[in-house]
C-alpha cells in the first residue's frame, strides 16, 4: 500500500469517526412542519405554528371499545381517574365530571365580571321587574330545585346566563355518567398532553401513560379484550415516525439484502461485495451528520430518503470494479471512468442543490444529505477502495454477459423512431392534463396512514367535535389587545348568529374578558342604596318575601369592588384552559383565536371581517389555508426543480463543450422522465412533491448511464466493461427503489417507484437513443 | 223487550255498586292475601310498567321559603310509555315542559320562548326528573340507580319513599315521595333540603 494509500484511510476511518460522533448527539424529527415553508405569510404563519404546537396539537382522542356497555364505563372511569393524577396530561375528561360544576363557586362569585349580559339595563326598575317575573316563572318549573337556592343571591339569574356562555353545546351521548358513542359501542374520553404536539418524545411517553393506565384499569374491572383506541395529531406523528423508522429499516434491510445478492453472483467475492458498500455506508454517514451540524436536528423523512441514497452511491463502487480489467489495478480503470463518473457526480450534486435553496426546511435537508453522501460516496470511491481491491481481482461475468448486451443494444436501435414517437405522444397527453394530476391537499404529504385518519374521523364524530374549519384569528400588540378587538369581532358573530348566518363561535373573551369590559360591567351595577331602592320598587306586588333579596345586594357591591379578573385568576379553572387554548403569544405578538362553526354564508362573514381592517383580523379557513400554502410550496419546488434541471444542462454543456453532446446526454432522461410521469399517472397516483424530488434523483442516476454511453468509445475502455457495470448499477437500482416503492409510509413508496422506473427507462432510453458512437466518429472524421 | 236498556242499565249500576263494595272489602282484606301473594316493589313497579298511556289533571303547590304565599300550578299531565311525558301547565302561566327520552323542552307560551336541554348534562335535574318517569314506566333499575327506595302501604294505597343515593344530590333534595292506587301515581311530594317543599296531586282526568 502506498503512502498516499495510507493517508486516504487514515483521513477516511477519521472522518467515518467523526460522523458517528456527531450522529450519536443528533435529534431526530418527523414534524411536517418542518416540510412547510419558512416564511409564509402571516395567516399561514399562524396555522404552521398552530399544527407545530398549539392547543389543537395536544389534543388526544381516546375511545375504549369491544366489551359490555357496563364494563366499559367503568374502565373509562378508571382510567380518567388515574390519567387525572399524571402530570404529563393537563386534563383528561370522560364526561362524569362537569368541569363548569368543577368551578361553579368560582363562577358564582365572578358572574359580574365574567358575564356578558351585564348592562345598565339589567339594573333598572324595568330590568329587575322582568327579571323577578322570569325567576317567579321559573320556581314554577322543575327548573326551580337548581333555582330556587340560588334565588336570594342571583335575582337577575347572571349564573344562569354565565352557565348558558360558557356550557359547550352538543357534546358526547352519555351511558351512566360517561361519554360513548351515539350507538353506545364506545365509551370516549378528551385528553389534552402538557407537552406540545411536535415534542415527539414527550407525546410518546404520554401514550405510553395512556396506555398503562388502561391495562390497569381493564386488569382492576376485570375486563378481559377491551380494545384501547388513540388518535389526534400527536398520536398520528408518533405513529408517523415509528412507520418511518420501521419501514426506513424494514425496507433498506431488504433492499440491501437483494442488491447485495445480485452483485455477490457478479463478483463472486465477499470481500468485494463488502467494498461496495463501503462508500454507500460513508455516504450515509456522511449524510446524517452534515445535515445534524447544519440543521440542528434531522428528519425521519430525510432519514428514510437516506435508505434510497443506496441506490445511487453503489453505482460508483460497481463501476469501478466491473471496469478494472483482468491483470491490471484498479487505479487504471478509475483513471478511464474517473472523469465521466465526476461529471455523474456534479450533475447529481446540482440537481440536489437546487433543493437545498428551496427555502423550505425538509427539502434543504434532503439536498444536504444527498450532496454530503454523493460527494463522500465518491471520494471514497475515488481514494479509498482502490487500495481495498484484492490484488489482480477482475470481474468474471463480463465475459458471459457482455456479448449478448452488446448484440441487445445494436438490435435495439431499430426501436429509436417508435420509442421517439412514443415520448411526444406521452408529452403530448401530459401537457393535455393540465393540473389534475397534481396533488393539491397538504394531507397528501401527511405520512398519517389511511386506516389512522378513518378512525380518528369516527373519533371526532362520536365525541361531536368536528375538525374546525374556519376560524377568525385577531392580532393584538399586548393581550388587553387582542381581547378587546375579539370583543368587538364577537359583538359582529353575535349578530350573524342571531341572523342565522353562523350557528355558533368561540371567543377567549368568553374566558377572560378584557379588563375595559369588566370595568364597564362594574360601572353597570349601582351602588347598594339605589339598587335596594329600586329593587324594592320592582317586587312591588311579586309574592316575595321582604328583604329576601339582601345578598343580591351584598354581591352585586362585592363585584363592583373588586379587581379585574386576569389571566392568573382564572388558575386551575376549566377557564383557562379554554383561554389557553384560544389566546396565545407568539413572537411577541398576542393572537386571540375565534372558531366558527356552522358558516352559512362564507361571503357574508368575510364582508362583515374585512371591516375590521386586514391588520389585526383575519379569517381563516384552515383547509383552504393549508392547501394554498402547499400549492405554492409545490410551485415552488418544480421551480427549483427546473432550475436543476436547468443547471444540469449547463454543466454539461460546459463540462462537454458541445451542445450537441449535451443534448446526447439529457434527451433519453428527458424521455425517461416523460414516461415515468406519465406510468405514474396512468396508474392513479396524483403526484406531489416527493415525486418531483425523486425525478430530480432519476436525473442524476440515469445521467451516469448516458454518459457512460455517450464517452463509451471516447474513453477507450472495452465495451463489454462498461455495458456490464451499467446492467449491474441498473439492476442494483431499480431492486434498491423498486423494493422501497412498496413502503407504506407515502414519501418512501412515492420516491421509491417512481425512481425505480425512472432509473430502468434511462437505461434503456440511453442504449436506444444514444447514437451509435462509430457513426457519429465517421461522420466528425468526414467533417474533418 | 223495551225494557231492556233500562235493564242493562240498571245491571251495570248493580255490579258496579257491587264492584265498589268488594272493593271496600277488599281493601281490608286483600292486604293480606296480596301480602301473603308477594306483593312488593317489583310487582307495583310491574303494574305500572304495564301502562301505555295516561292522563291526568294535576294541582301543584310550591311552598317556597323566598315567597310569602305559595305557588299554585294547575294544568294536565300526559305520559306515554316509555320514556315521554308532558307538563301543561295552564295557569298561572300557560308553559308546556315536555321531556321526550334525554330531551326536556321548556315552552313559555306567553314568552314566546323554546328551549331544549339534554339531561345528561344536568345530573341534579335528570335525577328528580327520573324519579317520576321511572316511577311512571316502572323502570326500578333506573329508579334505584338515583334513589333508596322504600315501599310502604297496600296496593290500593301506596306510597314510595325516594331517598337520593347522590350526597350532591342530597344537598339540593332530601326526600321524594310518591304516592298512589294500583296503577295509578295520585302524589308527588319533593322535599327539598333548604325546607322548599312542593306537593302535586294528580286527579283522574274526566272523560
Amino acid at each position: 500500500m502506498t503512502s498516499t494509500g495510507r493517508l486516504a484511510i487514515g483521513v477516511w476511518l477519521a472522518f467515518v469517526a467523526a460522523c458517528i460522533f456527531v450522529i450519536a448527539r443528533t435529534q431526530f424529527s418527523t414534524d411536517l412542519a418542518a416540510f412547510l415553508p419558512r416564511s409564509p405569510m402571516p395567516a399561514q404563519q399562524i396555522l404552521v405554528d398552530e399544527l407545530r404546537d398549539g392547543v389543537v396539537s395536544r389534543l388526544i382522542l381516546i375511545g375504549i371499545e369491544s366489551a359490555p356497555q357496563d364494563r366499559l364505563a367503568a374502565v373509562s372511569r378508571g382510567l380518567a381517574a388515574r390519567l387525572g393524577q399524571d402530570a404529563r396530561l393537563a386534563y383528561v375528561a370522560n364526561g362524569a365530571q362537569d368541569r363548569l360544576r368543577a368551578d361553579g363557586e368560582f363562577l358564582l362569585r365572578n358572574r359580574y365580571l365574567l358575564s356578558a349580559a351585564v348592562a345598565p339595563e339589567h339594573f333598572s326598575v324595568a330590568g329587575l321587574r322582568a327579571a323577578l317575573e322570569r325567576q317567579l316563572d321559573l320556581l314554577g318549573s322543575p327548573a326551580s330545585v337548581l333555582v330556587g337556592p340560588l334565588l336570594p343571591r342571583d335575582p337577575t339569574g347572571e349564573f344562569l346566563h354565565l352557565l348558558e356562555q360558557l356550557r359547550e353545546e352538543g357534546g358526547p351521548d352519555k351511558h351512566g355518567d360517561v361519554w360513548f358513542a351515539r350507538d353506545g359501542s364506545r365509551a370516549l374520553l378528551v385528553a389534552q398532553t402538557r407537552a406540545p404536539g411536535f415534542d415527539l418524545d414527550a407525546q410518546e411517553q404520554a401514550h405510553a401513560a395512556i396506555h398503562a393506565a388502561f391495562e390497569q384499569a381493564a386488569r382492576e374491572h376485570r375486563v378481559d379484550g377491551a380494545r384501547l383506541l388513540l388518535s389526534g395529531p400527536g398520536v398520528f406523528a408518533v405513529n408517523a415516525r415509528a412507520g418511518i423508522k420501521q419501514d426506513a429499516l424494514r425496507f433498506s434491510l431488504i433492499a440491501t439484502i437483494l442488491v447485495s445478492a445480485v452483485l455477490l453472483i457478479a463478483y463472486h467475492s465477499v470481500r468485494v461485495l463488502g467494498l461496495t458498500l463501503v462508500p454507500v455506508a460513508s455516504g450515509v454517514l456522511a449524510g446524517i451528520a452534515a445535515v445534524s451540524l447544519a440543521f440542528g436536528s434531522v428528519h425521519g423523512v430525510t432519514l428514510g430518503f437516506g435508505a434510497t441514497l443506496i441506490g445511487e452511491a453503489v453505482d460508483y463502487a460497481i463501476y469501478l470494479f466491473t471496469n478494472t480489467a483482468p491483470g491490471s489495478p484498479p487505479q487504471a480503470a478509475l483513471k478511464r471512468i474517473w472523469p465521466t463518473l465526476r461529471l455523474g457526480v456534479l450533475t447529481s450534486v446540482l440537481g440536489c442543490a437546487a433543493m437545498l435553496f428551496s427555502g423550505f426546511p425538509g427539502l434543504a435537508q434532503l439536498g444536504l444529505f444527498s450532496i454530503a453522501g454523493l460527494v463522500t460516496a465518491a471520494a471514497v470511491t475515488r481514494w479509498v477502495l482502490p487500495e481495498l481491491v484484492p490484488h489482480g481481482y477482475s470481474v468474471r461475468a463480463v465475459d458471459t454477459l457482455a456479448p449478448g448486451l452488446l448484440r441487445l443494444i445494436a438490435r435495439g436501435r431499430v426501436l429509436r423512431i417508435p420509442v421517439i414517437a412514443t415520448v411526444l405522444v406521452l408529452a403530448v397527453w401530459l401537457a393535455l392534463q393540465g393540473g389534475t394530476p397534481w396533488n393539491d391537499e397538504l394531507s397528501g404529504l401527511s405520512p398519517v396512514s389511511a386506516s389512522d385518519k378513518r378512525m380518528d374521523e369516527a373519533l371526532r364524530n362520536d365525541l361531536g367535535a368536528p375538525d374546525v374549519r374556519q376560524l377568525i384569528v385577531v392580532k393584538g400588540e399586548s393581550e388587553q389587545a387582542a381581547l378587546e378587538t375579539a370583543e368587538r369581532v364577537g359583538v359582529v358573530l353575535a349578530g350573524l348568529q342571531s341572523g342565522g348566518l353562523l350557528a355558533g363561535y368561540d371567543s377567549p373573551a368568553r374566558y377572560l374578558p378584557s379588563v375595559a369590559a369588566q370595568h364597564a360591567r362594574q360601572r353597570a351595577i349601582p351602588d347598594a342604596e339605589k339598587l335596594r331602592r329600586d329593587l324594592a320598587q320592582a317586587a312591588a306586588g311579586l309574592p316575595f318575601r321582604a328583604g329576601v333579596f339582601a345578598p343580591f345586594v351584598e354581591d352585586a357591591q362585592t363585584a363592583k369592588r373588586h379587581p379585574a379578573l386576569m389571566r392568573a385568576d382564572l388558575h386551575g379553572t376549566a377557564l383557562a384552559l379554554k383561554l389557553e387554548a384560544l389566546l396565545a403569544q407568539r413572537r411577541s405578538q398576542w393572537f386571540a383565536m375565534l372558531p366558527l362553526r356552522g358558516v352559512a354564508d362564507a361571503a357574508a362573514l368575510e364582508a362583515e371581517i374585512a371591516r375590521f381592517g386586514p391588520q389585526g383580523v383575519v379569517l381563516l379557513d384552515l383547509k383552504r389555508e393549508s392547501d394554498a400554502l402547499y400549492q405554492g410550496y409545490r410551485t415552488r419546488v418544480l421551480k427549483v426543480a427546473l432550475l436543476g434541471a436547468a443547471a444540469i444542462a449547463l454543466l454539461l454543456a460546459a463540462a462537454l463543450r458541445s451542445l450537441r453532446r449535451a443534448w446526447e446526454v439529457l434527451a433519453p432522461l428527458a424521455a425517461a422522465v416523460i414516461v415515468t410521469v406519465a406510468i405514474l399517472i396512468a396508474g392513479g397516483d396524483r403526484l406531489n412533491i416527493f415525486h418531483v424530488v425523486a425525478l430530480l434523483l432519476v436525473i442524476g442516476v440515469g445521467s451516469n448511464y448516458t454518459l457512460f454511453f455517450e464517452r463509451r468509445n471516447m474513453a477507450n475502455a472495452t465495451p463489454e466493461r462498461t455495458v456490464t457495470s451499467l446492467l449491474f448499477c441498473n439492476l442494483s437500482t431499480v431492486i434498491g427503489f423498486g423494493v422501497i416503492g412498496f413502503a407504506s409510509t407515502p414519501v418512501l413508496s412515492a420516491i421509491g417507484s417512481t425512481v425505480a422506473i425512472g432509473a430502468f427507462l434511462s437505461l434503456v432510453f440511453a442504449a436506444i437513443l444514444t447514437e451509435k458512437s462509430e457513426r457519429k466518429e465517421k461522420r466528425e472524421k468526414r467533417k474533418g | 223487550m223495551t225494557s231492556g236498556p233500562i235493564r242493562r242499565h240498571r245491571a251495570e249500576a248493580t255490579a258496579a255498586a257491587l264492584v265498589f263494595i268488594a272493593g271496600l272489602l277488599g281493601g281490608a282484606c286483600s292486604w293480606a292475601q296480596e301480602q301473603a301473594a308477594g306483593w312488593s316493589l317489583e310487582k307495583l313497579m310491574r303494574d305500572l310498567g304495564q301502562v301505555q298511556s295516561a292522563k291526568a289533571r294535576f294541582v301543584e303547590r310550591k311552598y317556597l321559603k323566598v315567597l310569602n304565599a305559595p305557588l299554585e300550578l294547575r294544568g294536565t299531565l300526559t305520559y306515554s310509555a316509555p320514556g315521554r311525558l308532558e307538563k301543561r301547565t295552564h295557569t298561572p302561566k300557560p308553559e308546556t315542559l315536555t321531556l321526550d327520552g334525554d330531551k326536556l323542552t321548556i315552552e313559555n307560551q306567553a314568552r314566546r320562548e323554546s328551549r331544549s336541554l339534554r339531561l345528561q348534562d344536568y345530573p341534579v335535574l335528570r335525577a328528580f326528573i327520573e324519579s317520576i318517569r321511572s316511577t311512571l314506566s316502572g323502570d326500578i333499575q333506573a329508579l334505584e340507580r338515583f334513589y333508596r327506595v322504600e315501599l310502604e302501604g297496600v296496593p290500593a294505597q301506596w306510597r314510595l319513599y325516594l331517598v337520593p343515593r347522590d350526597q350532591e344530590m342530597r344537598t339540593v333534595i332530601s326526600l321524594i315521595r310518591i304516592g298512589g292506587s294500583r296503577d295509578r301515581v295520585d302524589l308527588i311530594e319533593v322535599n327539598e333540603a333548604n325546607g322548599d317543599r312542593s306537593v302535586m296531586k294528580v286527579y283522574k282526568e274526566d272523560r
